[in-house]
């Protein structure tokens, strides 16, 4: 039953682990970065797989893009030669990795104990055009709402930006 | 119509958070870190347009809300960066283990 | 009468009024106490005439109720208790009186009267007390002002080791009280006098326990009231002012042994062991103080020896069912040994040393202390027409009725002895040449005097109350209503009488032909050892020092290193541990967001996966 979708699935999730996988293990934070754009590429996809067009292209624009773009500039800002683990905290990422690997274990029972019935569904059909009426009509006060989220997020940045300039500049 | 079980998506979600979660708990770089946490919200979004398709009422709704979780996302990548850099500009430094105001 | 216990409230009022408002006061806080105890005295006296016409009086209260044991408390006015109210608020009315001039000058003046005023009240509580309890409080307390007081001049070193000596050498016997208290609960069921009295005559009480716990709470007397082997704190407890070893010696610490043992009289009597044991204590006590007296220097040691000797003898009275012999002693030694004591503070205040040795030829400088001093002599010494002639007569009559020979002969002794280094005080301090540096000798200020002509009067006339030829009032009234306390007074053969009056006579005339006509030679011991053995009191001390206090001191240095080496080691590896635990718990606040979300999540971790293991139970 190996399906075209199935192989579909099966290369794009591979890409999206390697991708998290390269991004823990590589050194050089800037590799980091382009692996994860790898893996955010790689969920756009999976999500159209999923019948769900609009988020994929949102992903790509926003992740992908915006996102992505941003941290490099939050990298190439910063001091980012540093890249040396510190000492002493193997300790911490052995009882990370074991916790995470516990959890995982968890939540992997839960998952593989799942059985939903396969219901039918038209998410497929002018996907762009149900997200938009969904939105325009029963989240049109949670839209609204993340613009002004949007809004605060962006003045709070540039006070957050700006403020330390000032007294910088008051000091020197 | 598909050949593709949700567990799959599921278990792809996991793994995705697992390594974002590994690398918040982990990386020195603040940056990284910010980046991990994406991965995790990513990993979540997954799960919602997966339920939004394969669960017990298929429905639009779970795509509009990996929608507004991007838009938060977004918005807390924006503000994390912000702080930053106003942490680099008093610390010099972008690693995590050197931010402990909150001992002293 | 019902208001009999308002007595002892005088005093401590005494002392906690002085305790707060002492400095202000300075001096004249001596007016404070002394008005205070003088109504006590007066109360006193007035409680001992009601008590005369009517019964005894008893008022209780409950005071704890445990299952169904009442502990009550209260006080009680018997013959004896009313007696001895105003034998202690008497005397420490004087000694009140005597310490203005005595301590004059005294920068912790104040101090002193409080502590003169919790001595008294823990004395006055004490013989007021209906039960062994309450008597068991004001006994300790009476320790504790004695430790207090004798350690007055707690910048000598040796007050210091006196008043700790004092304090340890009772409580020795204290422990000796507490555990015949204990056993006598523990078959009684009781802390009331009465009741153990009840239970004791009517048979409740095996006669083998009866004999344990009268010996055990003996022990207690022994240790307060010096007797041997406990006898070696008093000596040393001169160290304290001389006021105190008045107040100490006649009234209160060493009575109150006395006390108890007559209190519980018909407990003792139900035994005829405990009652050879403490006949047989005090007369060793008796003879062996009155001989260690013979050699003393120290004018003061000589009279602690002295009242050791003669707390002896009331033993011996005690012992030989003699209540009222032994009662009457306390009673007219108390007043002839408190003029004694305060006659030689007068002597120490005028010429400043208390060596007998440098005294000498004060009798034409001291005018009125020296005829008092002769007073109080005469009548310690058992001369006819003095008090101690009769109380003294009225012990050896009980000694030789009570079947004992060898006592009666002892004590007849022991008579002999005190006749003899009471007058050779006396003679060593009075009479011969003066000494050069005796230049700016001064007679005592009258605030002293008076309350010494008072205590002369009354051992003169004191010995009257119970005398065999004009009536024997005071062993009448004593045992009124009581048979178990004996007959009030005990028909001896006559030839006691004067064998006493014949012994304490050869006594003086001895004295004198040594001391003070010096036609004998003073080394008449002859032997040096034997002087020698005698001077340093038999070594008791030293052997003390030997044995037990080596044992002891052994004993303490073993748990000393257990102490050191396991307790503390414990203690410390506890602190350790919980020392290293907060290390680590501070080492954990790093500050640091990403280590604290870490420990959070491995938590989360972990109770996730045994909550899937459990399946979701616990």
């Amino acid at each position: 039953m190996m399906s075209g979708e199935f192989i579909a699935f099966m290369g794009i999730a591979l890409v999206a682990v390697i991708g998290g996988v390269l991004l823990l293990n590589l050194s050089n934070v800037m590799h980091m970065m382009v692996a994860l754009v790898f893996t955010f590429v790689s969920i756009a996809g999976i999500y159209v797989l999923l019948s769900a067009e609009f988020v994929a292209a949102v992903q790509i624009l926003i992740y992908a893009g915006a996102i992505t773009i941003i941290m490099l500039f939050g990298i190439m800002l910063t001091r980012h030669e540093d890249t040396s683990e510190a000492p002493g905290s193997s300790w911490r990422k052995f009882a990370v990795f074991l916790g995470v690997l516990g959890f995982a274990a968890v939540l992997y029972f839960g998952i593989y104990n799942l059985d939903l019935p396969q219901m039918e569904n038209t998410l497929h059909e002018k996907n762009t055009m149900q997200i938009g009426e969904a939105l325009y009509s029963k989240f049109v006060i949670p839209f609204e709402l993340t613009s002004v989220l949007l809004l605060v997020a962006l003045i709070g940045s540039i006070m957050l930006a700006k403020k330390d300039d000032e007294k910088e500049g008051d000091k020197e | 119509m598909s050949g593709v079980p949700a567990s799959a998506f599921l278990s792809l979600a996991l793994i995705l958070f697992c390594i974002g979660l590994y690398g918040a708990l982990t990386k020195r770089n603040t940056v990284i870190v910010l980046v991990s946490i994406e991965l995790m919200l990513n990993a979540v979004n997954i799960n919602l347009v997966t339920f939004s398709k394969y669960g017990m009422m298929p429905n639009i709704t779970g795509q509009v809300f990996a929608l507004f979780a991007m838009s938060v996302a977004a918005a807390e990548a924006a503000v994390g960066l912000a702080i930053l850099f106003a942490l680099y500009r008093n610390k010099k430094s972008v690693n995590i283990d050197e931010m402990d105001a909150m001992k002293n | 009468m019902e208001n009999a216990w308002i007595i002892p409230l005088f005093p401590l009022l005494s002392f906690l009024f002085l305790l707060l408002f002492g400095k202000r006061f300075k001096e004249s806080s001596a007016y404070v106490g002394m008005l205070l105890t003088f109504a006590s005295l007066v109360y006193s006296l007035l409680v001992l005439f009601e008590r005369f016409s009517s019964p005894t009086y008893k008022q209780e209260g409950v005071w704890l109720t445990i299952g169904d044991v009442q502990l009550t408390a209260g006080f009680e006015v018997n013959q004896l208790n009313a007696l001895m109210l105003v034998i202690v608020s008497l005397v420490s009315f004087l000694v009140h009186t005597y310490s203005k001039g005595y301590m004059h000058g005294e920068e912790r003046f104040p101090v002193f009267y409080a502590y003169l005023g919790l001595f008294t009240f823990a004395m006055l509580g004490l013989v007021l007390s209906p039960n062994l309890l309450q008597t068991y409080f004001f006994w300790e307390l009476v320790g504790v002002g004695s430790f207090l007081l004798i350690g007055f001049y707690f910048y000598k070193d040796e007050a210091k080791a006196a008043a700790k000596k004092a304090f340890i050498m009772t409580r020795i016997g204290d422990v000796g009280l507490l555990i015949g208290m204990i056993l006598l609960f523990w078959q009684v069921g009781s802390f009331e006098y009465d009741a153990i009295f009840a239970a004791v005559a009517a048979g409740e009480v095996a006669q083998g326990m009866i004999t344990l716990t009268a010996i055990l709470i003996f022990i207690g007397a022994v240790g307060k009231s010096g007797q041997f082997p406990l006898h070696t704190w008093l000596p040393d407890a001169m160290e304290g002012p001389t006021p105190v070893s008045a107040l100490i010696h006649a009234a209160t610490m060493v009575a109150a042994g006395v006390y108890l043992v007559a209190a519980l009289f018909p407990l003792f009597t139900a035994s005829d062991v405990a009652l050879t044991t403490i006949a047989v204590i005090g007369a060793i006590t008796a003879i062996f103080a009155a001989s260690i007296g013979l050699v003393q220097t120290d004018i003061k040691r000589v009279l602690a020896y002295s009242t050791v000797s003669q707390l002896g003898y009331m033993m011996l009275a005690l012992g030989s069912a003699g209540y009222v012999a032994g009662v009457f002693h306390l009673m007219t030694h108390a007043f002839f040994k408190a003029l004694l004591f305060l006659a030689a503070g007068s002597v120490i205040h005028a010429v400043h040393t208390q060596n007998i040795e440098e005294m000498g030829g004060l009798w034409k400088k001291l005018r009125v202390t020296g005829p008092l001093f002769l007073i109080g002599t005469l009548a310690i010494s058992g001369v006819p027409l003095f008090s101690g002639f009769f109380s003294k007569d009225e012990i050896l009559i009980a000694a030789w009725e009570g079947g004992h020979p060898i006592l009666f002969l002892l004590a007849v002794i022991a008579a002999f002895f005190t006749a003899f280094y009471m007058f050779r005080l006396f003679f060593m301090v009075f009479t011969g040449k003066s000494r050069s540096e005796m230049k700016n000798v001064h007679e005592s200020p009258s605030l002293m005097t008076l309350p010494m002509i008072v205590l002369a009067v009354l051992a003169v006339v004191s010995g009257y109350v119970n005398t065999p030829w004009f009536g024997t009032f005071l062993g009448d009234w004593l045992v009124e209503g009581n048979e178990a306390l004996g007959h009030g007074h005990v028909e001896g053969p006559a030839w006691i009488m004067i064998v006493a009056t014949v012994v304490s006579l050869a006594g003086i005339y001895l004295s004198w032909l040594i001391y003070g006509k010096k036609s004998l030679s003073r080394n008449w011991l002859g032997a040096q050892t034997l002087y020698k053995v005698l001077y340093n009191k038999y070594y008791i001390d030293e052997f003390y020092s030997m044995t037990i206090v080596k044992v002891t001191k052994g004993f303490s240095h073993f748990l000393r290193y257990i102490d050191t080496y396991l307790v503390e080691g414990i203690v410390l590896g506890v602190t350790a541990f919980v020392q290293t635990l907060g290390r680590l718990g501070a080492k954990l606040q790093t500050g640091q967001v990403q280590t604290y979300s870490a420990v959070a999540f491995i938590g989360l971790a972990i109770l996730m996966v045994i909550f899937a293991l459990t399946g979701g139970y616990l």
